[in-house]
C-alpha cells in the first residue's frame, strides 16, 4: 500500500474555530475541577478571552484566502468577515450573559434539574448563584456558528448546524424566572429544530444523489453538467433551504421565533437573536452563490416570495404585540425579510449589502435585549408594553437610548438601520428585483408603526402604577448597550469603512 | 431489486415521519417520528452511495448517526425537565406562550 | 429516471416485441408477490370477518363490581399511590451507555486500519484527540456524581 495522502491542513486559518473549540472543552474542565465559588469568574474570563484571541487570530488571518482539510472548510472574505463579526457579537453577549448584579445569582437558574414549583426550586430561585455551564455551552455554540460560515461542504454544514443549535436549546431552558415559560420555549426550539435539522439532511441527500458528492464545488459543477434528474436538484435546494430559512426565522418557518425570544432568558435571547442570525445568513449566502449559481434564475422568484412574506409577516403581526420581547422577535424576522432582500440580489453587492446588514443588525438587537433586561421589578423583567409606559419621566437616559435603538430599527436617517436598508434596497435594484424594494418600503412604513408606539408611550403617557423603576445597570450591561449604540450611532454617521470592508470581503472562494 | 426501490421507501418513510411531527401530540412520539426523518435520510443516503458508486454516503450516515445519539440525550432531557413539572405528555398542553 | 438503472424500451418496431416480452418477464416475476399479496390479504380479511361477527353477534352488557378497575398487586390490597417515582440516574446511564457507543462505532473502522503501512504517528493522535474529547465527557460526569449508583 503506498504512502497515505494525508490532506493539508492550514492550522493558522483553522485556528479561531480550534481555539473556540479548545476554550469551551477548558471549560467543561473548569466545570467540574473548580471550587464552586470560583467558578462563574473564571469560566467568564475564560470565554471572553477565548473569544478575544479567536478574533485577533481571525484579524491575522484577514487576507487568507484558502480551501482547506480536504476540501471541507472554505475560509475565504466572507467566512473571515462573519467569523469576526460572529465574534463580536458573541463577546458583547457573553456580557451580557456574565451580568449578576441585576438580579441575585444572575439570569439562569442554578440548579435546573430541580422540578419547577418544589420548595428546592423556589429556595433555588431566592439567590442561589446561577449555573455557570452556561459558558462552556455558549462557546460550544459560537465554534459551531464560526465553522457554519465557513463550511464549504454540506456534511460539514450539516455537523456545525448541530453543534450550534444544541448547546441553544439548552441555553433556552435555564432562566431563573418564569421558569415553565423558559423550558417550554426550549421544547418548541428543539422539536422545530430538530425537524427543520431533518429536512435539510434529507435535501443533502437528494443532492448527494444528484451530484455524486456534497461539497459545494461538485454540486456547482454538477447543476451545470449533469445527466440526473433535475427534480433530486429542486427537490435537494428546497429542502436545503427549509433547514436554512427556518434558522434564520424566514416566513413560513418563523413560528417558532416568537415564543423562544420571549420565553429564553433575555441573555440567550440577545445571543441568539445576534449570532444565530449572522451564521444563517453567512452558511445561506454561501450555499446559494457558490453551489447553486446555475440555477438562480429558477430559485430567484421563490426566495423573492419568501422574503416578500417575510417582510410582511413580520411588520403586520409586530402591529398588535403587548410583550416587548415578543415585539422585537416580530422585528427579526421582519430584517430576516430585508436580509434575504439582499441574498436575493445575485450580485456581489448583494452580499456585501447583507453582510453589513449583519453586522449593523446585531449590535442594534444586542442593545435593545440588554436595555430590556434593564427594566425589572422585583418579581423579574417587566415586559408588557404598558409597564413600559412613562419610562422617559422615570429613567430618561434609558428611555432616550432605547428611543435611539428603535429609530435604527425603523430604519431613521443617521442611525446604522437606515445605512443597511440603503444598500441592500441598492444591491436588489441593481440586480433587476425591484419589487422586493417596494415591498420592503412598504412593509417598512408598516413596521415603523408599533416602534413610534412605544417612543410614544415611553416619553408622552403619564407612567402607570405598574411602571418600575429601572435598576441600575452592573458595568457589563453598561459596556454592551454601550457598544451597542455607539456602533448603531457610528455606522450610521460614518459607515464607509465597514462599508469597504465588506466590498472586499465579498468574492467566495471555490 | 434495483436501489430506486430504497430510495422510494426512504421517501415513504421520510414523508411519513413529517407528518407524524405534525399530527402526534405526545411529545416522545413526536420525537420518535424526528428519529424516523433523520433514519430515512440515513438510508437515502446509502442507497445514492451505491448507485453513484462513491463511498461518501456511508461515510456520511455514520456522521448523522451520531448527531442523532446527540441529540436524543438533549431532546429527552428538554422533555423530562417540561415534564416532570406538568405530569402530562402532551404537547398540545404546552400552550403558555401564544400570539 | 433516477441513476443509469432506468431501461426504455428501444424505438422502432422492436419497441412492441420487445415491450410484450418485458411485460411477460414482469408477470412471472411479480406475479409470485402478487401470489403472496393476495394470501396476506385473504388472512386479514378473514380476521376481520371473523372479530366483526363476533362482535355483532355477542351482547354488550359489562358488569362494573368493585375493584374491576384498581391496580392488579398479585391479590392483596394495592398500597401507595399510582405513580412511581422516576430515577433520574436510568435515564443518564442510558444517554452515558448510547454515547460511548456510538464513539466505538468510529474506533471500529480506525482499529482495522490504522496500523496499515504509510499510516504514522499523526492517525494514532488524531484518534486520541478524538477519545480524549469524549473521556472529558466522562471526568466531568465524574465528577458531578453521576456515575455513584446510590
Amino acid at each position: 500500500m503506498e504512502d497515505l495522502n494525508l490532506p493539508p491542513i492550514d492550522y493558522a486559518a483553522l485556528s479561531p474555530i480550534l481555539i473556540l473549540f479548545g476554550v469551551a472543552c477548558l471549560g467543561v474542565l473548569v466545570e467540574a475541577f473548580a471550587p464552586r465559588r470560583a467558578r462563574h469568574p473564571v469560566q467568564l474570563v475564560l470565554a471572553i478571552g477565548g473569544s478575544v484571541a479567536a478574533l485577533v487570530m481571525v484579524v491575522l488571518e484577514r487576507n487568507t484566502r484558502v480551501v482547506t482539510i480536504g476540501d471541507a472548510v472554505a475560509i475565504d472574505g466572507p467566512s473571515l468577515f462573519l467569523q469576526g463579526a460572529i465574534l463580536l457579537l458573541g463577546i458583547v453577549s457573553l456580557l451580557l450573559i456574565g451580568e449578576r448584579s441585576l438580579e441575585a445569582g444572575g439570569p439562569f437558574v442554578a440548579q435546573a434539574a430541580l422540578t419547577v414549583g418544589s420548595e428546592k426550586d423556589n429556595r433555588q430561585a431566592q439567590g442561589a448563584p446561577g449555573n455557570t455551564e452556561i459558558y462552556p455551552l455558549a462557546v460550544f455554540a459560537l465554534s459551531g456558528m464560526l465553522l457554519f460560515v465557513a463550511a464549504n461542504d454540506l456534511l460539514t454544514m450539516f455537523i456545525a448546524l448541530e453543534v450550534l443549535s444544541l448547546p441553544l436549546y439548552l441555553l433556552c431552558a435555564l432562566a431563573r424566572r418564569k421558569r415553565l415559560l423558559s423550558q417550554e420555549a426550549a421544547l418548541k426550539y428543539f422539536l422545530l429544530g430538530s425537524y427543520a435539522s431533518a429536512f435539510f439532511l434529507f435535501g443533502v441527500a437528494l443532492l448527494y444523489g444528484y451530484a455524486g458528492g456534497v461539497n459545494l464545488q461538485q454540486i456547482n459543477e454538477a447543476v451545470a453538467a449533469s445527466q440526473n434528474s433535475d427534480i433530486l436538484l429542486y427537490a435537494g435546494l428546497a429542502l436545503l433551504a427549509i433547514g436554512l430559512l427556518f434558522k434564520v426565522a424566514a416566513a413560513p418557518f418563523h413560528v417558532w421565533t416568537p415564543d423562544v425570544y420571549q420565553g429564553a432568558p433575555t441573555p440567550v435571547t440577545a445571543f441568539m437573536a445576534a449570532c444565530t442570525k449572522v451564521a444563517g445568513f453567512g452558511a445561506l449566502l454561501r450555499v446559494l452563490y457558490v453551489a447553486f449559481e446555475g440555477v438562480q434564475w429558477d430559485y430567484q422568484p421563490v426566495i423573492g416570495t419568501i422574503a416578500v412574506l417575510t417582510m410582511i409577516v413580520g411588520s403586520v403581526l409586530a402591529v398588535t404585540q403587548q410583550d416587548i420581547k415578543r415585539l422585537l422577535a416580530y422585528s427579526s424576522i421582519a430584517n430576516a425579510g430585508y436580509l434575504l432582500v439582499g441574498v436575493v440580489a445575485q450580485n456581489r453587492e448583494g452580499v456585501s449589502s447583507t453582510l453589513f446588514y449583519l453586522v449593523a443588525y446585531g449590535f442594534t438587537v444586542l442593545a435593545a435585549f440588554g436595555v430590556v433586561s434593564l427594566v425589572r421589578d422585583a418579581d423579574g423583567e417587566a415586559t408588557h408594553l404598558s409597564r413600559w409606559a412613562g419610562l422617559g419621566r422615570r429613567s430618561p437616559l434609558l428611555a432616550a437610548i432605547f428611543t435611539f435603538l428603535m429609530l435604527a430599527f425603523a430604519g431613521i436617517p443617521l442611525t446604522s438601520g437606515f445605512i443597511s436598508k440603503f444598500v441592500v434596497f441598492g444591491a436588489a435594484i441593481d440586480g433587476g428585483q425591484s419589487w422586493l424594494v417596494v415591498a420592503g418600503v412598504v412593509t417598512s412604513m408598516i413596521i415603523a408603526f408599533p416602534y413610534l408606539r412605544v417612543i410614544v408611550m415611553m416619553w408622552l403617557s403619564e407612567p402607570a402604577e405598574t411602571t418600575p423603576t429601572v435598576s441600575v445597570p452592573g458595568w457589563m450591561t453598561s459596556a454592551a448597550v454601550f457598544i451597542g449604540v455607539l456602533a448603531t450611532l457610528a455606522l450610521g454617521v460614518v459607515p464607509s469603512p465597514l462599508l469597504d470592508l465588506t466590498n472586499d470581503a465579498s468574492l467566495f472562494v471555490r | 431489486m434495483t436501489p430506486d426501490y430504497y430510495l422510494v421507501l426512504a421517501a415513504i418513510l421520510f414523508t411519513i415521519g413529517a407528518v407524524g411531527v405534525l399530527v402526534r401530540r405526545n411529545a416522545i412520539v413526536l420525537f420518535m417520528c424526528i428519529e424516523l426523518m433523520l433514519n430515512a435520510a440515513n438510508l437515502t443516503l446509502v442507497a445514492f452511495s451505491r448507485i453513484t458508486g462513491t463511498l461518501d454516503g456511508q461515510i456520511m450516515a455514520f456522521f448523522v448517526m451520531v448527531v442523532a445519539a446527540a441529540e436524543v440525550v438533549i431532546g429527552l432531557a428538554i422533555i423530562m425537565s417540561i415534564f416532570r413539572a406538568r405530569r402530562s405528555a402532551s404537547v398540545d398542553d404546552s400552550n403558555l406562550l401564544k400570539y | 429516471m433516477i441513476g443509469a438503472n432506468q431501461r426504455f424500451p428501444p424505438p422502432g418496431d422492436v419497441a412492441l416485441v420487445t415491450m410484450s416480452t418485458n411485460l411477460g418477464r414482469m408477470t412471472g416475476y411479480l406475479g409470485s408477490y402478487a401470489v403472496l399479496g393476495l394470501l396476506l390479504l385473504a388472512g386479514a380479511l378473514v380476521f376481520v370477518g371473523a372479530f366483526g361477527a363476533n362482535r355483532l353477534l355477542r351482547p354488550a352488557n359489562p358488569a362494573e363490581p368493585a375493584g374491576k378497575r384498581v391496580a392488579y398487586e398479585s391479590g392483596i390490597d394495592p398500597v401507595g399511590g399510582n405513580w412511581a417515582q422516576m430515577q433520574i440516574r436510568y435515564y443518564v446511564y442510558a444517554f452515558l451507555y448510547v454515547l460511548f457507543a456510538v464513539e466505538s462505532v468510529f474506533l471500529f473502522p480506525w482499529a482495522v486500519v490504522f496500523a496499515d503501512p504509510g499510516y504514522g504517528a499523526a492517525v494514532v493522535a488524531e484518534m486520541g484527540i478524538f477519545v480524549a474529547v469524549l473521556a472529558l465527557g466522562i471526568v466531568y460526569a465524574w465528577r458531578k456524581g453521576v456515575l455513584t449508583w446510590s
